[in-house]
């Protein structure tokens, strides 16, 4: 794509996002989608193979039939899928996308940050990810501290609030992170300096096992303490419950096994020691996050019925990944490990079809195979498997509908479809980006768009007083 | 009526002890300013008329209203008399830099630039070195108590008409309790209307946050949602305790007092406001979640995307603080630069629209400056919200009856009616009108000299505000 062409695309597009709110506001008033019939495609719905020649009807915000001939219901909108590609939408295990904050790095356990009091709706990179065929992410706390914050398994929904994108079935989680990023060595080489920040414990991996093992502790003994006042109060009803305390409240849930922990790491040993913690305290380690040491401890994660998220490539970027191997999610998957590729980034989100095409490549993973790791893998580790990842009738009417196989570099997606209504059509944003054009140099005429007059007008106005808004912190 | 017989009968002994105004200062206590137009705001504006003031109080407003003989009396030919206007936010008297709330900090939350956002070096209200210790949370903070007489600080927005301030005191998560006051009086406690107004809320870490940690607990939104969180429900716990004990205190420990608690229990109860700085869309709707969550009485301050809530604010009752610091453009942009996205132009062209649709929609708001210092913008930008869809009596309601209510005030402040308190702003031209002109203010009843603001308290711009030598030249003294 040329220079000029790139910057039309982000004009149009950030035009696109001003607007989409008002266009699904009017939507969203009628009573639900229409119905949507998909006819004469090849639908690969991962699941139960590719299926030539086929037909997919979206009603209800369901799947609600995949087959031949079948009858369009009234009002229905019918689209020819004729040489098109129907696969379920991507769903990316690992992202910060949307959200205005993803550290809190102060403490090395912030259990009670939750990413869904942060997401940012209006983030134009949702967009950008709808138009990579992605419907579903895992929004996690990035990997600042041993014991991160509560991640939000989020629908797509442009235009929508921060809560109707949350997917209300999905359990909860919570990241957790060991390594470098971490005890950030390189800062905390050397003395302390002056005015630099305080340092924070820990500054090893042995540190690191200490804060997790300290914290569940703790989360034991907060239970206990809970327990009793259950069982006490039962016969004694004036008793005042104890304290509720947010840091340890989702760490009982790890415990109970009610919220899954997401754990960035990169070596071998790093996650042996995080598994072998968790047979400790009996639970299991939901997915290793990154894990692109994983191959060489496959079934040490296979055997406790981990998963595992990992990048397509991304070989020796960093220190700790100076062993990884392209052969990495191949070899996981032969020894029996739910494996997926995630983008960990808000540009590639849009090319996870291209990341799952890589593994045919290395490693020799089907068409299917390779589909998975991008579709209903993750929904099985975000535990949301029975709602998406494939084209099932009774799934959620999540798909894409591409102008090729999405496996194929040739591929780009004509359309985006969540819960059976469009969030993404190419032709639509084709068409608007003329009225956006416009619309924008109406914008620039407006007075208060205009330049200050430096000589005999404004002058000195407020320190910051009219100063434009900040740009979203991403 | 016997709350309403103590309020009289106290008022009575007050102006039977109080050595009158024009003992101690030397100056008349009684004026009248005739042949003026009057703007109650409480009922219909006066096409020509007389308001006596006397000993800090309305005594007499009407078109047919006799002098007193000993008023000392202002030809109002030519002039309107409004209530005194109120500023409704921000930290006139604190003898701080004023906060940064405005539209123009949409997106932080925050009032970061001045009110004192805690730092790493300067930690406020908690050490944030543990979860249990977390900084920005002071709640039990009065500006009551903070307030400075600083006659130069107070010429900025006594120039632009304002006689009545809620000064905040700012900075942290939970930053304390606010003080309505009045832009003059021989000491802070005389300048003080109400006290603890409001509890404050910033959704601000005010350090740094992020990957590298440092800076202390929270350094994050989610962080500042969590500390939140846990403050009321610590607060709530403290009352449960509170009351059990209270009812039976045999063979129980008694609860340990705890300053920062107890500041909380009346916001917890619903009977003290509290104000939640919030300005983006999903900003203000994490306020009013929050506010639901634990039963709060929010008001809303910033609110520059509150029109695109104000369906939810209206069902809810919920009132906005709106800054009228509306973002512009300030500079020519380079030639190479990127073009300025859509949202930005957006902002600039509605935001000023704001205020109309607020009106239209049923939701109270009161205007503040939105921590522009420089006051002879005041009017410019009341203007820019009535040229945005909002009518002049709308525009007048926010700056004087509204934010009377919402401070819980609107008993002695926010109209002309007999008894209240003499605040008066009197112009030349009419509020909301281009060229509109401050001539004279009366704070509890005694004329203020009207000064250009120092030069380091903002001032220049166009002729809009208050033209300070042609103020003077006005001035009754």
């Amino acid at each position: 794509m040329t220079h000029s062409n790139m910057r039309r695309l982000s004009l149009a597009l950030s035009a696109a996002f001003v607007l989409a709110p008002v266009l699904h506001a009017q939507a969203a008033k009628a009573a639900g989608p229409a119905p949507i019939l998909i006819r004469n495609a090849t639908v690969m719905t991962v699941t139960k193979g590719t299926l030539q020649n086929t037909d997919v009807l979206l009603s209800g915000g369901k799947i609600t039939n995949v087959g031949k001939n079948i009858a369009a219901p009234a009002g229905a909108t019918i689209i020819d899928g004729t040489g098109k590609f129907v696969m379920p939408g991507i769903i990316d295990p690992h992202s910060h996308m949307g959200l205005d904050a993803i550290n809190e790095g102060s403490l090395s356990v912030t259990s009670m940050a939750r990413i869904r009091d942060v997401i940012n709706p209006t983030n134009e990179h949702i967009y950008y990810a709808l138009a990579g065929g992605v419907t579903t992410i895992n929004a996690l706390h990035g990997s600042a501290n041993t014991i991160g914050g509560q991640n939000a398994v989020l629908k797509l929904k442009w235009g929508r609030s921060g809560a109707e994108m949350l997917v209300p079935d999905a359990p909860p989680g919570i990241k957790f992170a060991l390594g470098e990023n971490v005890t950030q060595k390189n800062r905390n080489a050397g003395p302390q300096q002056a005015g630099a920040p305080p340092r924070r414990y820990p500054g090893t991996r042995m540190g690191q096992e200490e804060v997790i093992r300290d914290a569940l502790m703790r989360a034991k003994d907060y239970k206990a303490t809970w327990d009793e006042y259950k069982s006490k109060s039962v016969k004694d009803k004036t008793l005042i419950p104890p304290r509720r305390d947010l840091e340890l409240e989702p760490l009982v849930e790890v415990l109970e096994g009610k919220r899954l922990v997401h754990a960035h790491s990169y070596l071998g040993h790093e996650m042996l020691m995080l598994l072998q913690l968790a047979d400790e305290f009996g639970f299991r380690v939901q997915t290793l996050q990154h894990g692109l040491e994983g191959y060489k401890i496959a079934d040490e994660i296979a055997k406790r019925g981990t998963g595992l998220s990992t990048f397509a490539d991304e070989w020796s970027y960093k220190i700790e990944a100076y062993d990884a191997i392209p052969y990495n999610v191949a070899i996981l998957m032969r020894h029996g490990v739910n494996v997926t590729i995630n983008s960990d980034d808000d540009g590639r989100a849009r090319r996870l079809n291209i990341d799952a095409a890589k593994m045919i490549r290395y490693g020799g993973l089907t068409d299917d195979e390779a589909l998975s790791v991008i579709t209903i893998n993750g929904a099985k580790q975000l535990g949301i498997e029975k709602h998406v990842g494939s084209i099932e009738v009774g799934k959620d009417a999540d798909v894409g509908i591409w102008n090729a196989n999405p496996l194929s570099v040739y591929s780009s997606i004509e359309q985006t479809i969540i819960d059976g209504e469009v969030y993404f059509d190419k032709q639509k944003d084709l068409a608007m980006r003329d009225s956006m054009a416009k619309e924008r140099a109406e914008l620039e005429k407006a007075e208060a768009n205009q330049a200050p007059v430096t000589r005999g007008g404004r002058q000195g106005g407020a320190p910051g007083g009219a100063a434009a808004v900040p740009p979203e912190t991403h | 009526m016997p709350v309403l017989l103590r309020r009289v009968s106290a008022l009575a002994a007050v102006a039977v002890l109080a050595p009158p105004l024009a003992a101690q200062r030397n100056i008349p206590a009684t004026y009248a300013i005739t042949n003026a137009k009057l703007v109650p705001v409480s009922a219909p504006a006066i096409a020509k008329g007389t308001i006596v003031i006397r000993d800090g109080l309305i005594t007499a407003i009407g078109a047919n209203v006799a002098v007193p003989a000993d008023a000392r009396i202002i030809d109002g030919t030519g002039l309107t008399v409004y209530p005194g206007l109120f500023d409704a936010y921000g930290s006139i008297g604190l003898g701080g830099a004023a906060p940064a709330g405005g539209a123009a900090a949409a997106g932080r939350g925050g009032r970061g630039g001045g009110g004192g956002a805690a730092t790493a070096a300067d930690p406020r209200g908690g050490s944030g070195n543990t979860f249990d210790d977390p900084r920005g949370v002071e709640p039990w903070l009065s500006a009551a108590e903070e307030i400075k007489i600083d006659e130069d600080a107070l010429d900025g927005p006594r120039s632009a008409g304002i006689t009545t301030a809620l000064a905040v005191p700012g900075g942290g998560v939970f930053q304390g309790q606010s003080a309505l006051i009045n832009l003059g009086g021989a000491s802070p406690a005389a300048m003080i209307v109400r006290s603890n107004v409001a509890q404050h809320v910033a959704f601000s870490a005010g350090g740094r946050g992020g990957g590298g940690g440092g800076g202390g607990y929270p350094g994050s939104l989610m962080g500042v949602f969590a500390v939140l969180r846990q403050e009321l429900l610590d607060a709530q716990r403290y009352r449960d305790l509170k009351a059990a004990y209270a009812k039976n205190p045999k063979n129980m420990l008694r609860p340990e007092f705890d300053p920062g608690l107890e500041s909380l229990l009346p916001a917890l109860a619903g009977t003290q406001p509290v104000v939640m700085i919030a300005n983006q869309q999903r900003e203000i709707e994490r306020a009013l979640d929050l506010a639901k969550e634990f039963g709060l009485k929010v008001v809303i301050a910033g609110g520059a995307e509150s029109y695109m809530v104000a369906s939810r604010l209206k069902a809810e009752n919920v009132p906005v603080l709106l800054s009228i610091n509306f973002p512009r453009r300030t500079a020519a942009a380079a030639p190479d630069a990127e073009p300025e996205t859509m949202r930005v132009l957006h902002e600039r062209v509605d935001y000023p629209k704001a205020a109309g649709k607020l009106a239209a929609a049923g939701v109270k708001f009161a205007f503040w400056s939105g921590g522009n210092t420089t006051w002879s913008d005041y009017a410019v930008n009341v203007q820019r919200a009535v040229d945005g869809g909002l009518s002049a009596d709308q525009a007048v309601k926010a700056l004087t009856w509204s934010p009377a209510e919402i401070f819980g005030v609107s008993d002695r402040l926010g109209s002309l009616e007999v008894g209240k308190i003499a605040n008066l702003t009197v112009t030349k031209g009419d509020v909301g009108e281009k060229g509109v002109r401050v001539s004279q203010l009366f704070v509890d009843g005694r004329p203020i000299a009207l000064h250009a603001p120092a030069a380091g308290a903002g001032g220049g711009g166009r002729g809009a505000g208050a033209p300070p030598a042609a103020a003077r030249g006005q001035d009754p003294l």
